[in-house]
C-alpha cells in the first residue's frame, strides 16, 4: 500500500474543548450507565442469568461446535473438497475423500472420513464461510466439555449427531443446496 | 540473427532455430496463454486460445504491415521481422471471448475436480476470462467413463484440445484416443474393446490441461495444493527419467514427469507413475536389527553400527578377507563411501556389483515427423523415449566407483560363487530393490560361505533373516543423491521423504562407519569429494550438476540432445502445472 494512495480516506480524531477537556461528562455518561443499571436491577431487570438453570441463548450468528450438515436422503452434504481444510487457519480439520459410492449419482466424491479437531479449532468460521455445499456450520453450542483429548476430536459421526440435535431449534441458513 | 517484435520491444533471437510464437514470446518472459499447443504434438490450433495480432516489418522502410485477422501463435513461425501483438484490447477481447465458450458446456465442480490448483482453465480464467456466465440454456452434461482401468475421462470438463488423442497417434502410435461425434457433441472416447492400455498411457492425464482425464490412482484422495513437489529420478529402471516426488502427511501420493530433453522429454511410463508405491510400503523394514542368541532383536542403530565396525575390523585385523556387495540402486555417494569403507579397513577386500534385475526386452518409442501426425509438425522435434530392459537406476555409477576403487568390476554371481565356496570370511550385502534380490538358496548359501554378514536393504528379504546385523536403509525417495543412467547421464535426485522412524539414509549409514564426525552428512559434500577424486565423474567438479545432467566421462551423449542455446534446453512446464504467478 502506498501511503499516498487517493483512496485512503484519513480521519482525525475530533477536537476536545475545553469543559471536555477536563474528562467529568465522559466520566458522568459512564456513572450513569451504572445507575441506569443499578436502578434496573432494583426494579428486577437483571443482566446476568442463572446459568446453568436457564440457559443461555446466543445471538443467531454465535460460532460454536460444529456440524456435518445432511441432506433430504439423509446422506453427509459434504463433497470432500477439503476447502474448510485449506481456509482453516489452525489446521484442525482432516478429511480423506473417497469415490461416491455408485449410487450416488449427483456427486462424485464424499468425505470417508472427516474429523476435526475442536480442542485446536479457534471457531472463526472460515470452515463454514469456505464450503461450496454448505456442509459444515457453526452451531450455537457453547457448553463444550470432554474427560479427555481424545473425546474432543470429533468425527464424521459425533459431527452428524450434532446436525441432529441441533437441525429443528437452527434450520441450515441456505437451504438444502447439493449441487454446485 | 532473428529479430522479432513483441508489444513494441525489440528481441533477438540468437541461433534462428525455427521455433514458434509461444515459444519465442516465452523466451522473453511474455506469456500467451494456450490449451492445444505441446512441443512433442503437431500444432492443430484448435483451442484459439493463443491468437494474438501478427505483422511483419520491411527492413529498409520500417514500414509494419500487420494482418487483418488475429493468428494463433502457436503456427506462426518466429521468423525475421515477425511483429506480434499480445496485450491490444482486441487480443485480450478475443481471450475473455474463447473463455466464454470454453466454459459454456463446462460444469463449476472445481470442488471435486482433482485438477483444481492445476487446471489451465482455472489459471486462464482468472487471468483473461470474464466473471458471470451469460449462457442460460442447460449445459451438456456428459456421464464420467473410463477409458481403461487406470484413466476416467470426465468429458463434461473436456474442452476438446485433443491433445491426448494425438498423443496416442503421434507419440505411443497407437491410437485409442479419438474423437467421436461433431460440433457442440463431439467428445473423446475409446472403441469398445480397445482401451487406453498402452504403457505410456499415464501421460495424457498430464498433458491434459483440464481435469477430463484423470489419474483413478490419484482419483480423490488429496487435493493438488497440499502437495510439496521434489525432484527426484525414477528408480524403476536404467533410463533414470525425471521425475517430481509429490508428497504430504509423510506419504508420497504421485510421480509426475519432468521435463528433460536428454533422457525422458515430456514422458514417464506407468510403471514409473506407480513406482511412489515404494516408498508408502507398510511391509518396509521399521528397524535396525542384530542377531543375539538366534533371534534378531530390535538395536538403536549406534550399536548396530557399532556391531558391524568393531567384527569387520575384528575380522580384518586377524587377516580374514572381506566381500562387499555394492547394490546398483544405490546413489553414487553411498556406492563411493561404501567402498571407501570396506577398502579402509582391509585393503584386500573384494567390492563387487549387486544384482542387477532384468526384465523383458528394451520398448523404445521413436516417434517421427511424418508418421500418425495430423496437423503442423515444423516445429516439433522428435525425441525417443525408452524403457530400459534393466530395472535399476545406478548399474554404470557403481560400476565406476567399484572400478576406481578396485580397477576391475566383479559381477554378482562370480562373487556369490566366491562367498560360497568359503573364500571370505565376512560380506557386507546391500540391496534395497523394491524386489527381493535375494532368494533362500542364495540366501544360504552367502551365508554357510562367511562368519558375519551384515544386510543393508529396505525390506524382509531371506538374506536379511540370515544375517548377523540387520542395517535399514531408505527407499529412494528418502535420499539424496545422483544416479548414473543408461547413457551415462549423472541426475541428481532430492530427498522427498524424511527417513522412516528409526531408520537412518543409507549415505549417513555409511558416515558413521567410516567416522567422518558428527552431524549429518550432505549428498553435495559427498560427490564434490568424489568428483575431484575420480576423473570419470569430473563433470560434477564441486558437487553441483546442471539442472538436466551431465554425461559422465567416457559416456557418449545419446544424440537427442538440443543444441546449445536453445529453447528447448529450458525446463518446459505447462503454465497452469507450475505455482501460480
Amino acid at each position: 500500500m502506498r501511503l499516498d494512495d487517493p483512496c485512503i480516506k484519513k480521519l482525525e480524531p475530533p477536537k476536545l474543548n475545553v469543559f471536555e477537556r477536563t474528562y467529568l461528562p465522559q466520566i458522568l455518561d459512564g456513572l450513569a450507565v451504572t445507575g441506569r443499571h443499578i436502578l434496573g436491577v432494583l426494579r428486577g431487570e437483571s443482566i446476568t442469568i442463572e446459568y446453568p438453570e436457564q440457559p443461555h441463548r446466543p445471538s443467531p450468528n454465535y460460532r460454536g461446535v460444529h456440524r456435518l450438515n445432511k441432506d433430504e436422503q439423509g446422506r453427509v452434504k459434504c463433497v470432500a473438497c477439503m476447502l474448510c481444510a485449506t481456509a482453516c487457519p489452525v489446521h484442525c480439520i482432516d478429511i480423506i475423500g473417497a469415490t461416491a459410492p455408485e449410487n450416488w449419482s449427483d456427486r462424485e466424491k464424499y468425505p470417508e472420513s472427516f474429523v476435526i479437531d475442536e480442542l485446536r479449532c479457534i471457531f472463526c468460521g472460515m470452515c463454514e464461510e469456505a464450503c461450496p455445499v454448505d456442509a459444515v456450520e457453526l452451531t450455537s453450542f457453547y457448553d463444550l466439555t470432554g474427560l479427555s483429548r481424545e473425546e474432543m476430536i470429533f468425527d464424521k459421526t459425533k459431527l452428524l449427531s450434532v446436525y441432529d440435535l441441533t437441525k429443528e431449534a437452527e434450520p441450515s441458513r441456505m437451504g438444502n443446496l447439493t449441487t454446485f | 540473427m532473428t529479430t522479432i517484435y513483441i508489444d513494441g520491444d525489440e528481441f533477438t533471437l540468437e541461433n534462428g532455430e525455427h521455433i514458434n510464437a509461444i515459444q519465442a514470446a516465452a523466451r522473453f518472459g511474455i506469456e500467451i496463454p494456450y490449451y492445444c499447443w505441446h512441443p512433442a504434438l503437431s500444432v492443430v490450433a484448435n483451442c484459439r486460445m493463443c491468437e494474438v495480432e501478427v505483422g511483419s516489418r520491411d527492413p529498409k522502410t520500417g514500414e509494419i504491415r500487420m494482418l487483418p485477422k488475429l493468428v494463433p501463435a502457436c503456427q506462426t513461425p518466429a521468423k525475421d521481422q515477425t511483429v506480434l501483438v499480445t496485450k491490444s484490447p482486441k487480443v485480450l477481447e478475443h481471450r475473455r471471448m474463447i473463455m466464454e465458450l470454453l466454459l459454456l458446456n463446462h460444469p463449476l465442480d472445481c470442488p471435486v475436480c482433482d485438477q483444481a490448483g492445476e487446471c489451465g482453465l482455472q489459471d486462464f480464467s482468472y487471468d483473461h476470462g470474464r466473471a458471470e456466465h451469460r449462457f442460460v440454456e442447460t449445459r451438456n452434461v456428459n456421464p464420467r467413463k473410463d477409458v481403461s482401468d487406470q484413466i476416467q475421462l470426465n468429458s463434461d470438463r473436456c474442452i476438446m484440445c485433443t491433445r491426448c488423442v494425438r498423443f496416442t497417434r503421434e507419440i505411443t502410435r497407437t491410437g485409442e484416443l479419438q474423437v467421436m461425434r461433431r460440433g457442440e457433441h463431439a467428445e473423446i472416447g475409446v472403441f469398445p474393446d480397445h482401451e487406453l492400455d498402452n504403457p505410456l498411457a499415464g501421460n495424457v492425464v498430464d498433458i491434459c490441461p483440464v481435469g477430463a482425464l484423470l489419474d483413478k490412482d490419484f482419483l480423490h484422495k488429496q487435493r493438488v495444493w497440499f502437495l510439496s513437489k521434489h525432484n527426484s529420478i525414477c528408480t524403476g529402471c536404467s533410463t533414470g527419467c525425471n521425475i517430481t516426488v509429490e508428497e504430504n502427511k509423510g506419504a508420497a501420493w504421485r510421480h509426475k514427469p519432468r521435463y528433460n530433453p536428454h533422457v525422458n522429454d515430456y514422458w514417464i511410463c506407468d510403471e514409473g507413475r506407480r513406482g511412489y508405491k515404494v516408498a508408502n510400503d507398510p511391509e518396509l523394514l521399521d528397524a535396525t536389527y542384530v542377531l543375539e542368541d538366534g533371534d534378531h532383536r530390535a538395536t538403536p542403530i549406534d550399536q548396530a553400527i557399532a556391531a558391524v565396525s568393531r567384527n569387520l575390523a575384528l575380522i580384518a585385523r586377524e587377516g580374514g578377507k572381506i566381500a562387499a556387495i555394492v547394490s546398483p540402486f544405490l546413489t553414487v555417494e553411498e556406492a563411493y563411501l561404501l567402498c571407501k569403507y570396506i577398502k579402509t579397513i582391509s585393503p584386500s577386500s573384494v567390492l563387487a556389483l549387486g544384482p542387477v534385475p532384468r526384465s523383458g526386452e528394451d520398448a523404445t518409442w521413436l516417434p517421427d515427423k511424418s508418421q500418425g501426425r495430423t496437423g503442423d509438425v515444423s516445429f516439433v522435434v522428435c525425441r525417443p523415449f525408452t524403457i530400459r530392459a534393466e530395472k535399476c537406476p545406478n548399474r554404470r555409477g557403481v560400476e565406476e566407483i567399484v572400478r576406481h576403487f578396485q580397477g576391475e568390476v566383479i559381477d554378482y554371481a562370480s562373487i556369490a560363487a566366491r562367498i560360497g565356496g568359503g573364500e571370505f570370511q565376512a560380506a557386507y550385502v546391500t540391496s534395497n530393490a523394491p524386489e527381493p534380490a535375494f532368494d533362500e538358496s542364495t540366501a544360504a548359501t552367502i551365508r554357510r560361505g562367511v562368519s558375519f554378514l551384515v544386510v543393508q536393504d529396505t525390506r524382509v528379504t531371506p538374506l536379511a533373516n540370515q544375517a548377523d546385523v540387520v542395517l535399514a536403509g531408505g527407499t529412494y525417495a528418502e535420499k539424496a543423491g545422483c544416479y548414473v543412467n543408461h547413457d551415462g547421464r549423472l541426475q541428481f535426485a532430492e530427498a522427498a521423504l524424511p527417513p522412516r522412524e528409526g531408520v537412518l539414509p543409507d549415505l549417513d549409514l555409511f558416515a558413521i562407519l567410516l567416522e567422518r564426525g558428527a552431524g549429518p552428512i550432505r549428498s553435495s559434500e559427498v560427490l564434490a569429494e568424489l568428483a575431484a577424486e575420480i576423473d570419470v565423474f569430473a563433470v560434477a567438479a564441486g558437487g553441483r550438476l546442471p539442472e538436466f545432467g551431465a554425461t559422465i566421462g567416457g559416456a557418449e551423449p545419446n544424440g537427442t540432445a538440443p543444441k546449445n542455446g536453445s529453447v528447448y534446453e529450458q525446463l518446459y512446464q505447462d503454465p497452469w502445472a507450475g505455482a501460480r504467478r
